[in-house]
Order: structure tokens, then sequence, then C-alpha cells
């Protein structure tokens, strides 16, 4: 097997808020395989921005690293300068965010902001200007030389969402972290938008993790999945896997909650009971036992642990 | 079951904001159409879904219904009579029998406001207060499923769940015959979406709703509506019975966003029609079939003129000179 | 209503925190009591002439010394303060509500409207003020009407615009939007919705405008377009003791140093409540 190109494990994250110390991430382990796109699916409050921005390394000033370990590509990424983190940032990882819009600089043009990122390279502007718009192609914009004179208002949101994958692809990362970038499109966009993008990954070799609250889109995007509930990754394994038969009660509620599998139509739509603990004032045991139907003893006194050897799930009842 | 809504053509036309460049550039129309002769009817207790994407007008349609958009033309009949065009809202008795939730709930809910004031609002509006106006708050809150301690939070302290919550009571503190819900699952997790709309659909049959969800989740549309309208830059271009328009669409446009919905159904491989583009912009309205340069099976004759429409026993309709056989 | 006193507990609670602010709170409500109390306060008459001692020093008897007339100067600068801060609360509670009143005609009215009140907005703004108090004196003579009045209407405009600024950035709000849906008229859109969301920004603007129209009123009464003698105030203080300065320092410190006290005091206070009041800065923390 590889060397993964992320590896997070036993992660532990935590925010000092007036109330107390909200426990947001807790014993996070998931891997990411080169040229593999993992998906991260989870309601929100179940931690997966403050995951990505422990990998990235721009937690609020209140977040507090408890344990555990991040290592991109053999590296400790916890233990990284941060000098050298932020040359990482802008060559080993990209990101492209939900909305476009704050990520590009709305008082330049698109080509000013494409070769101004590429100014680690000892090229010609010219040369600079030629690849930029050879990227821009590629992520399906028609016309570019005339693209690149034009600034981020002038494009709709699919092609600022274009021009943004565009950019992360730019530094030819090994990583491309997408938080929710398909959640502000439309339908008909949001599915060029995966194509597309399963295309480029192909094309690049890079792995690509993605969040998303989508099902849907996970499902036809990603090679795997992480389920996070309240911190806590609940199951992993292959998407096909994962959403056929899933393991986890949370999972599985999930999955019957989502409109688009129910065939039959349907006046009441399937609810999950119950609400998110109180990350501050945790429960013994499993965090998820209060909405849990299969609950048994030990769910009430012991965390369940993540197991399994590809299809893992953390539940006491998998388990036995 | 009663006629409650009937529209005939309603259009609504927006003047452009003219600047100097507007002036100077004569091709340049000075207004836009944002919906385009639109014909609907809701029944007492029946749902109709607007399906949509962003800029196709279903927004605007549900203002200009509301009397906050200014309506050009159209017939619009409101449980049998015409409503009135009195610009200025209190002046319409019928005002409060159609009540528009919006898409941002917290955003439409009055930030320095607890929920026990903004949910009289509506009572001091039709100067109903002699009732007690606090029971009338804990009886909206529990109709929604909130307990009373939230008559005393303000919109920021709530979840996007609960400020939706708190949005219906609003409504149906009106005592409205007609609910018009703009994208009421819009940011909500799949686990809330079904209480909210559950919430709705109970109300429904409790009192006889007719409601109007403007939505571009197509996943819940079969749930909650029994009739579908397909909408694309201010016109309906199919609409009908929601089972039969799932099952059999005619319309390219409703075809193609009908198959874009991305599913967690590993076994059936959807027949993806790939749409070339973005809807275009409304100041750019193409002529004659406004879908024509999109459109997988457009012909010569799309770009000269709109199809009329087109129906089967009147139970789908739809416009187009091709549509799917 | 409970909410109200709430936040005002609120505000006093953040400003205790605060000790710029405090002081800011601490001098403005010494001036304010100093300034009702002065006829009770004042040691001597302030019009009291007594040319033997003429110029003194600060003394038991006269704790800030006498001006070139032998009037007490402590006397005179109390009520030189009642006469600052009458102009100043006057003018600015008058240009204040006139300012909301056209202001929100402005941004929820008809752009015809918009326009033409803009129109005559501007075109007050664009005189300077000392100009138009010359002009306005030279018409009607100077007095302490004159000075509110010429305060009220170049200030009028500097709050209509940024009411009408705030009242166009509301009027396309969703909760705006949601009451004119439900049917609520104008009137009670403007004063339930509109105006409970500008008056923060106001109120604050309104603190920080005391020192300036303070400041005003003593420089026209310095020149002598302000309030007409013997009635005193900080300008004509200072005015008369620009003359003897050679021979006496104090009616200038005397009359400079409530100048600066109130410019603090009120300044202070506008910028912690400015803080306190900021909704993005309230309740931070808040969010996980």
């Amino acid at each position: 097997m590889t060397s993964p190109v992320l590896d997070v494990r036993r992660l532990s994250v935590s925010y000092q808020t007036g109330r107390g110390t909200l426990r947001a991430l807790r014993n996070v382990n998931m891997t990411v395989q080169p040229g593999r796109i993992v998906g991260i699916v989870g309601e929100s409050g179940c931690g997966k921005s403050t995951l990505i921005s422990t990998i990235i390394r721009l937690l609020a000033p209140n977040a507090r690293i408890d344990g555990g370990s991040i290592e991109f590509m053999g590296r400790d990424l916890l233990s990284l300068e941060s000098e050298a983190m932020r040359a990482l940032r802008g060559d080993g990882i990209s990101m492209v965010f939900q909305d476009p819009m704050t990520s590009l600089n709305p008082v330049m043009t698109i080509g000013r902001q494409m070769t101004d990122i590429q100014h680690r390279d000892n090229r010609s502007r010219a040369d600079k200007l030629a690849r930029a718009a050879r990227l821009l192609e590629r992520v399906g914009i028609a016309d570019p030389a005339e693209q690149l004179k034009r600034y981020p208002h002038h494009l709709s949101g699919g092609m600022r969402q274009r021009v943004a994958i565009a950019m992360a692809l730019m530094t030819e990362p090994a990583l491309l972290i997408a938080d929710e970038p398909t959640t502000a499109l439309d339908a008909t966009l949001e599915v060029q938008i995966i194509h597309r993008l399963r295309q480029l990954q192909q094309d690049f070799g890079c792995a690509v993790l993605f969040i998303s609250h989508h099902l849907g889109v996970i499902a036809e995007l990603c090679d795997e999945v992480v389920v996070m509930y309240a911190g806590e990754v609940v199951e992993t394994g292959s998407t096909r896997e994962v959403f056929l038969a899933p393991r986890h009660p949370y999972t599985r509620k999930l999955l019957e909650c989502d409109p688009g599998r129910i065939e039959e139509s349907t006046r009441h739509l399937p609810v999950i009971a119950g609400k998110l603990p109180d990350l501050v004032d945790l429960p013994k045991g499993c965090v998820f036992r209060s909405r849990c139907d299969e609950s048994i003893d030990i769910c009430a006194r012991k965390p369940p642990e993540l197991e399994g050897d590809d299809h893992c799930a953390a539940c006491h009842v998998v388990g036995q | 079951m009663s006629e409650l809504l009937k529209v005939r053509d309603l259009r609504v036309r927006y003047p452009v904001a003219g600047g100097i460049a507007a002036m100077l550039d004569r091709n340049r129309p000075s207004y836009v159409d944002v919906v385009h002769g639109v014909s609907l009817d809701i029944a007492r207790g029946e749902t109709l879904a607007v399906v949509g994407e962003s800029g196709s007008g279903k927004t605007t349609l549900a203002m200009a219904l509301c009397g906050l958009a200014p309506v050009l033309a159209g017939d619009v009949r409101f449980d049998g009579a015409a409503m009135s065009k009195a610009r200025d809202q209190h002046l319409r008795p019928d005002r409060r029998r159609i009540a528009l939730m919006f898409q941002d709930p917290v955003g439409s809910l009055s930030p320095r406001m607890t929920v026990r004031r903004l949910l009289s609002e509506p009572f001091r509006i039709y100067s109903e207060l002699s009732q007690d106006p606090d029971r009338s708050v804990l009886e909206l809150l529990s109709m929604v499923g909130l307990s009373s301690d939230f008559a005393d939070r303000y919109p920021h302290q709530l979840s996007g769940g609960q400020a939706r919550r708190v949005c219906l009571a609003r409504a149906l503190a009106q005592k409205p015959d007609l609910l018009i819900a703009d994208e009421p699952t819009a940011g909500l997790d799949v686990s809330i979406q079904g209480e909210v709309l559950n919430l709705l659909s109970d109300l429904q049959q409790e009192l006889g709703l007719g409601i109007m969800i403007i939505t571009h989740n197509l996943n819940i549309v079969r749930h909650v509506a029994e009739q579908m309208a397909i909408m694309y830059l201010g016109r309906f271009v199919e609409q009908g019975l929601s089972e039969l328009v799932f099952q059999h669409p005619r319309h390219p446009y409703t075809a193609a966003l009908l198959a874009a919905n991305p599913s967690t159904n590993f076994d059936v491989v959807p027949e993806r029609i790939e749409l070339t583009g973005e809807i275009p912009g409304l100041l750019q309205r193409p002529a004659g079939c406004e879908f024509h340069n999109r459109c997988p099976r457009v012909q010569p004759k799309c770009r000269a003129s709109f199809p009329d429409r087109q129906s089967s026993n009147g139970k789908q309709g739809w416009n187009c000179f091709h549509p799917l056989p | 209503m409970s909410t109200r006193f709430g936040f005002l507990k609120e505000v006093f609670a953040s400003l205790r925190k605060d000790p710029l602010g405090m002081t800011g709170l601490v001098i403005v409500v010494l001036v304010l009591l100093a300034s009702v109390f002065a006829s009770q306060l004042a040691p001597h008459d302030p019009l009291d002439v007594d040319v033997h001692n003429r110029l003194q020093s600060p003394s038991w008897q006269h704790w800030l010394g006498t001006d070139q007339l032998g009037r007490d100067v402590l006397s005179r600068v109390l009520l030189g303060g009642r006469v600052a801060l009458k102009v100043a609360l006057v003018a600015i509670s008058v240009s204040l509500s006139a300012g909301l009143l056209l202001g929100m005609m402005a941004g929820f009215g008809p752009a015809w409207l918009d326009r033409l009140l803009v129109t005559c907005f501007d075109t007050l703004r664009s005189f300077p003020t000392i100009m138009f108090a010359l002009a306005i004196v030279a018409l009607t003579g100077p007095s302490l009407n004159t000075v509110i009045g010429v305060i009220i209407i170049t200030s009028i405009p500097v709050y209509a615009r940024i009411v009408r600024t705030q009242t166009q950035a509301l009027r396309d709000q969703d909760y705006i939007l949601a009451e004119r849906a439900m049917g609520a008229s104008t009137a009670r859109i403007l004063g339930h919705h509109v105006l409970p969301n500008i008056a923060a920004p106001l109120l604050i603007l309104a603190s920080m405008d005391v020192p300036a129209v303070v400041a005003m009123e003593a420089g026209l009464s310095f020149l002598g377009l302000g309030v007409s003698p013997p009635t005193p105030s900080w300008g004509s203080i200072l005015n008369d003791g620009y003359s003897y300065l050679r021979n006496s320092p104090w009616p200038i410190i005397a009359g400079g140093i409530p100048l600066i006290l109130v410019t603090l005091g009120f300044t202070f206070f506008g910028e912690s409540l400015r803080d306190i009041l900021d909704p993005k800065l309230r309740g931070k923390g808040e969010a996980s």
C-alpha cells in the first residue's frame, strides 16, 4: 500500500467558550490515499469545518488542539513552523470554498489574480497568462483569453466556481480540499461541476477531500466517504458500501431521511428524532445513544471505537 | 376542492436602473420582465411546487402575489374576487389572507424584537389587540412545535429550523388561506428538513391551507406537492400533476433538471442530459423559445417563435415545439 | 417595558468594564449637573461688576480669579456652561428630529422626493458654516437664538443624510419586506422597524456632536456673533481673557478647561457607546 497523502490520527480539538470547553473534535481518524476522492458528510455541528480548519492550520484563536496528529505526505502538519505551513498551503494543499465571491478579490481581474498566485515561478507574465488561460479552458470556460480580462462580478456563480477551481489547481497540489463547492449552485450546474472535478482529478492525479451535506453529490463523486456526527467519525468506507449497506445507525437514519431515496410518494418524511448532544457537556458513552433505537447497556457506559478493516463503524451493536 | 387562487398571464416588469451608460446605449432596454406570463391555479388544501434555478423569477412571482412587486398585467383572482391593485398595502382588505414565508428565515425577523413581539406583530397590524395577545403567541408557538421558552428569544438566538418555525407561526398568525413558502428547506440539514415539511403538511390538513412552495430541491417536490410547475426565465415551461411530470417530463428543460438531480441510488444510472452554458440574464432574454440556446433538441423554428401551450388531458402542459415523446 | 431596562442595565454593565467610557460618563454627568444647578452653585452674581478687584488671581474669595471688570470667573464659567449646553441640547435635538424625519422620507419615499431632498441637503452643506453664520448674523443681529438657528440649519443635512443611507439599507431587508407583505402601513414600518434600527448610530453621533456644537457656540461668541454681552459664554470668557492675556492667564484657563473637558467627556462616552451598541461587537462569544 502506498503512503497516504493525508493521515489524521486521533485528532481532538476544543474551543474555549463562555460556557466551558466545547469539544468540537474527538479522536478523529481519517486517511486520504493518493488519487482518491474522499467525501466528508455530516450535518451542521458535526465538526467538518473544524476538521478542515485544523488541517490547513487556520483555527480560530479560541481553539486548542488537544491531541493527535495530522500527517501530510509524511510531514507532521501540527509541528510545522507557521512559515513552512504557509508555503504548504499555497503549494501542496489548495482549497475551494462554498462562495467563490469571498475567495476572489473583487477589484482585480481574473487574469491578474491568476498570475499573482504564480509568483513563485520565474516566468514571464505572458507565459503565466497563457498558463492561466490553459487552466481556464480545462475547467470548461469558453473563450478563456477574454475571461482573463474580466472582474469576478462579471461572471456568473458557476463560472466563478470554475475560476476558483482553476486557481486551486494552478499549483498542482497533492491535495485539493473542496468545502461545499456546489452548495450555492443550481442543480444543472452542480452536475456540470461535479463531472468536471472528477475529470480534473483524473488528469491532475491529485487527491480530493470533498465536504458536502448533499448525500447524492457525495455518492456521485466520491470513492470513499467519512460520516461525521457531533465531532466524531462514526463510519468510513467505500461510498458504495457505506451507502448501500450502512453499518452505523446514524448513517442509516441519515440515508433514510434523504427524500430522493424514498420511492413512494409520501406526505410524511422521516426525520431523526432528538437533537445533537451538547458538546460542552458530553454524554457518557456513545454520542448518538439518545437518538438511537438500537442502543444496548454498554452504549451508556463506554464510547465505541471506530472498528473494521475497510468499512469501519463506531458502534457497539455492530461490533457484536 | 374549491378554487382559491387563479392567476392568468401574470407579468412583472421592473424598470432597469438607468445611468449615463444606459442613456447613451439606446439598445439597452429600460425595463426587465422578470415574470413573463404565468398562469396557475391553487385549490384549498392543495400544494403547488414552483421549481426553477436561481434567476428564473420564482421569488419575484411570490412577491408579486403578495403585492411586493410591480405587476404589469394579468388577472389575479383570490377566492373568486379580483385582487385590488391598491399600491398601499394596508388599504387592501384581502392582504392578510396570503401569507409569505421568506427564504432567509432569520433575515425576515426583525433583529431587535423578541419572538413574542414578532408573533404579536400581525395582531398589531390588524388592530386585534383586544384579545389576549400572550395566549395567542403561546398557541402559535405550540402549533409549530416550539415550547413557550422561545417567546423571549431574539432571532439570532434561534437555529435555522427554529427560525423557520417562528416564521411559520407568524404566517399563521395572519390566519391566511394561502401560504407561500419560499425555499422552506434551504440551508436545513436533511434530518430537520423533514420536520419542517411534515409540519407544513399537517397544518395544511388541519387548516385547509392552499400552499405554494418555491424550491430548487426536486427531491422534496414529489412528496409535498400534488401540482408542480417548472419555471425558466419568468415562464412556466411545464406544469401539471407532479406524478405525471416526474414520470414523463415533456419539456427538455424539465427532463434535464430531473436528470441533473444527484442521487444516492447507485443502481439506477441516470441518463444525463448535459446542458451547455447557464441560464441567460434577464436583460439578454433570447428570442423565440427562451431555452433554445441550451436545448439539446433545438430546431430553427425554436429561435423564431415561442411555442404555444400544449397539454395532455388538462393534467400536464408544456411549451415546446419538440417535446420528448 | 422590561426589555428596555434590561438593555440600559447591559449598557451600564459594559461601561463599567471600560474605564475610559466610565470617565466620559462621569464627566458628562458632572457637567450636566453643574449646568443645571449653575445659579445655585455660583458663589457670586456673574454680572456683578467690581472694578477694584479686576484681573485677580485665584483666591478663597474668587476660586478662578476675576476678569477685566472684576466679575467672578467661576460663576461666569458655570453659567456659560448652562448657555453652552442649552445651545447644544436644543440645537441637536431639533436638528436630530428634523434630520430623522427628512432622512426617512428621502430613504423610504419615492425616487423624486429622494432626489429633491438630497439636492437640498447638498446645497445647504456646500456653504461653509462660518460664512453661513456671518450671513445670518448680518441679517438678524447676534443672539443666542441665531446661534441655535445656524447650528440647526447646518446640522440637519448631516443627520438627514445618515438617516437616509441607513433607511435605504434597511428598506430592502427581508424583515421590512415581511412587514410590508403582512400589510403594515408605512408609518408603522418606519416607526416600529426602521427607527429602532437606526436609533443607535444616531445617538452615538449626537453624543459625539455635543462638543462640536459647544465649540461652535464658543467660537461664534468669541467672534462676537453669538450671545450678546454681558451674558456669560465660554466663548466670550475666552475672548475677554484673550485681550488681557498679558495681565492674567486665569480667564483663558478657566474658559478653556471646561471646553476641553466637555470634548473629552462626550467623545469618550460616545466611543464606548458605539462599541456597546454595535450589534456586530455585541454578543460576540455566543457563536461557537
